[in-house]
């Protein structure tokens, strides 16, 4: 590209508290173009981001807008150089409506007032063009995540940008939705916009993009045309070595005793569930966004109240109907929400391995800080945690975090472990040590539960694959015949697909 | 709740104030409820100076409850209410029969609030200290600067403004109209409506481009304002000063606002929710003294109204779950 960027970094480098988080890297965002930012977690994304926003200033280095070198870019000196960032955690205010969210900071005024009749038209027509079809005075509160989502782009679009920086914009979106913001995207790249795009569904980022950087360690380590590269190949620039296979090598399980089952199961917005969970598998549960996966698995998990014509878990009849009553039938619960839900995140990581264990013994006992701490070494050991025990566990990637929510469960050994989403938000390398240790789990005799919005997931991964569908399951497939494009299909109700597990 | 995007939105203005009644019906049928048992406990009600009197009781709740609401949206909250109402009213007593005159005291009045709400906004916005203690530690302040001015109830108002707000025309309703409608405009500018984006998520907003300092400040300004005026009226309902006689005010505002369906997290809430609250509030208060009911017995049905009417939307929202 020979046209001027409108925002670049040069050689910048920034630390915190003495870790470097970024050395000498530099990016430039073209007019026209979709670029991709790679990397694992912590590799240094969100800080570059923050930079080029203006909301983080470079140790050393220079911000250029427009080739002009900006000593120190403000959040608001990036605004009217029309810099417009979707941030991953999402940054709406529930009590006002969908119009006055997507206006906030930039309301069009008359007389010192808010224009309610402009700020109408103009929400409407970037609401149009992300698919979003809500009233506008709808308040925020009432949407489900997804179309949360879409209005945070559409503020963004509100504001017309020269230049849009997306922080994994699909991760709470449907199939459908993700498809109307890829053609929005290419739309405004066509039309001149900058795009800063990041992602870990590599098959979109080969999709859409035209142009790549690669972070690893906060160091670059490829800044290039996309064409040519295929996705093994952005692997390989994100790990920095051959990735092999992201999946281990699928083997049929043997046909082992059922040891959960459910007839006619209703909790929240489930309907009619009848399901059977067996040992040894990996079962995945798919869907679009929302249609009732989390509340499967924490009707389960006893921590929604729920009624069933039939069930029975490890042999005992009857719903769990709590938490502790569900851990002592031998289930555990790996949220996706680990930093509200998985952890305690001031706490240590040891602490954080100790909690399940804190609810098993008896109430007015001493802890064994010996034990503790043996016991918390060798499930560091065995999940591949790195770094001190003692260290706070929000210092941690999202990988590791991952790792430790489910390191609390092991000790109980549970003969079944329900995860919701647990690769969302987790790098490349981490991803394939979990599918590992989710297969070893299922050879070792135990059921795995697995919700996934991660479709590769669920076909690479899995025995059998339950989607859902407005709070029912709709299809269950085996694995072979669970494709991508059946998961969808079902997921989507694009054919008539029925079958009952 | 979807409509077709083809259909251009007419208006937005008035659809958005209507969904800012959502969660709040079931309030508005109780104070209507209240308001019909009072008219048939107390028929006297039903009249001109009736209303006078009525909306007189509750006008000083009904302004210290918005203060408190304001706070509470900014993700705040006061404990330097009562102590300011009664600054507002020594101010007022001491200021409106002297040199400066009636029309200089209420600006005294007036400027003491805005200033005393502006100092602690920028000190708990700028210092980023916890609302609860600054206000605290405000609260001390005001309240040894009320009674270093007036050691014991004195002062005077004059008697034409006590007759005007306190006499038997519904002056005060108007004035609280007055005020509410200003509330409105000053949520229909950027700022003002900021201020919810200030108040439930300040890094978002900051970095959608809001000055959430300055709405939270700005916050702060009038919610001063609020409660001296408040302490003006009291005042002039008295005739003179007091330096405690405010001092119920700073719970009572919490209870009303919390009745009002007004969160303590920030930018949930409305103030049309926190008025119907200290509406209740004084609705409840009149018809248990029509009753009969001790005082003791009055603050412990207070207290369980309002815990009751905290947990009432938690426990319905269980039963839907099931």
């Amino acid at each position: 590209m020979t046209s001027v960027p409108i925002v670049a970094a040069r050689g910048v480098s920034k630390s915190f508290f003495g870790n470097r988080v970024l050395s000498d890297v530099s990016i430039a965002l073209a007019p026209g173009r979709i670029h991709a930012l790679l990397g694992e977690n912590g590799a240094g994304k969100s800080t570059l981001i923050n930079l080029l926003s203006g909301a983080l200033v470079p140790d050393s280095g220079s911000i250029e807008v427009d080739g002009r070198s900006v000593r120190s870019l403000t959040p608001s000196e990036a605004r009217r150089a029309g810099i417009a960032v979707v941030q991953q955690e999402l940054g709406l205010t529930s009590d006002l409506s969908v119009a006055e969210n997507i206006g906030l900071g930039a309301y069009p005024r008359r007389f010192g007032l808010i224009d309610y009749r402009r700020l109408a038209r103009r929400a409407r027509e970037v609401c149009d063009l992300v698919g979003l079809h809500e009233d506008l005075s709808t308040p925020v509160a009432g949407l489900p995540l997804g179309r949360r989502q879409l209005v945070e782009i559409a503020k963004a679009l509100f504001r017309e940008p020269r230049v849009l920086i997306l922080d994994e914009p699909t991760s709470s979106l449907s199939a459908h939705e993700a498809d109307t913001l890829t053609r929005l995207l290419r739309r405004l790249r066509d039309a001149g916009t900058a795009v800063l795009y990041i992602s870990h569904r590599l098959n979109e980022v080969m999709r859409l993009c035209d142009h790549v950087t690669v972070l690893k360690d906060g160091a670059l380590t490829a800044d290039r045309s996309l064409e040519g590269v295929d996705a093994s190949g952005l692997v390989r620039l994100m790990v920095g070595r051959d990735p092999g296979d992201l999946f281990p090598r699928w083997t049929p399980s043997d046909a082992r005793e059922t040891v959960v089952t459910v007839t006619g199961f209703s909790a929240g917005v489930l309907r009619d569930i009848d399901l059977e969970i067996r040992r040894g598998e990996i079962l995945g549960i798919g869907g679009l966004v929302g249609q009732g996966q989390e509340e499967l698995l924490l009707g389960l998990y006893g921590a929604l109240p729920g009624k069933a014509r039939k069930a029975a878990f490890n042999g005992v009849a009857g719903l769990p109907g709590s938490v502790m009553r569900a851990n002592a039938l031998g289930l555990a619960y790996v949220p996706a929400d680990r930093k509200r839900e998985g952890l305690h995140l001031t706490h240590t990581i040891a602490w954080n391995m100790m909690v399940p264990s804190f609810g098993r013994a008896r109430a007015l006992s001493f802890r064994r800080r010996a034990d503790e701490r043996a016991l918390a070494t060798a499930l560091a050991d065995r999940l591949d945690i790195k770094g001190d025990l003692t260290r706070q566990v929000q210092a941690l990637s999202g990988g590791n975090q991952q790792k430790v929510a489910l390191a609390k469960w092991m000790p109980s050994d549970p003969p079944i472990l329900l995860l919701n989403d647990p690769t969302r938000g987790v790098d490349v390398e981490t991803k394939r040590e979990i599918y590992v240790l989710l297969r070893s789990f299922a050879a070792e005799g135990r059921a795995v539960v697995l919700s996934s919005s991660d479709t590769p997931e669920l076909v690479h991964l899995c025995d059998r694959v339950a989607v859902m569908r407005e709070g029912r399951i709709v299809s269950t497939l085996a694995h072979g015949e669970a494709t991508e494009e059946a998961i969808v299909a079902a997921a989507m109700a694009a054919e008539p697909a029925r079958a009952a597990a | 709740m979807s409509t077709p995007s083809a259909v251009a939105q007419r208006s937005l203005y008035w659809p958005v104030q209507w969904s800012r009644n959502r969660g709040l019906f079931g309030l508005f049928v109780v104070v209507v409820g209240f308001l019909l048992l009072y008219a048939y406990l107390f028929p006297g009600f039903l009249s001109v100076s009736g209303v006078a009197k009525f909306t007189q009781s509750w006008f000083p709740l009904a302004l210290v409850a918005m203060a408190q609401a304001i706070l509470m949206l900014t993700g705040g909250i006061s404990l330097a209410i009562g102590p300011l109402v009664s600054l507002g009213a020594v101010v007022a007593a001491t200021t409106m029969t002297g040199p400066p005159g009636a029309l200089g005291g209420i600006a005294a009045v007036a400027l003491t609030g805005l200033g005393i709400g502006a100092v602690s906004g920028v000190i708990v916005v700028r210092l980023r200290l916890p609302a609860i203690v600054v206000t605290l530690a405000a609260a001390f302040i005001i309240g040894g600067v009320a009674l270093l001015i007036l050691p014991r109830p004195g002062g005077a108002i004059p008697l034409w403004f006590s007759e005007l707000l306190a006499g038997n025309m519904p002056v005060a309703l108007g004035v609280l109209v007055v005020i509410a409608l200003l509330w409105k405009v000053y949520l229909a500018t950027p700022l003002g409506l900021s201020l919810y984006a200030a108040g439930e998520n300040p890094v978002g907003a900051y970095r959608s481009g809001v000055p959430v300092d300055a709405a939270r400040i700005v916050a702060y300004a009038i919610s001063g304002l609020l409660c001296t005026l408040a302490g003006l009226f009291v005042a002039a309902q008295t005739g003179s000063g007091d330096p405690v006689i405010g001092n119920a005010f700073t719970l009572n505002s919490i209870a009303a606002a919390v009745l009002g369906g007004v969160g303590f997290l920030g930018g949930r809430g409305t103030m049309r929710g926190a008025l119907a609250g200290s509406l209740l509030l004084s609705l409840m208060i009149s018809v248990m003294f029509f009753l009969g009911f001790s005082p003791v017995a009055q603050y412990v049905a207070q207290g369980l109204i309002i815990i009751g009417a905290v947990a009432l939307p938690e426990i319905r929202r269980w039963r839907t779950v099931v």
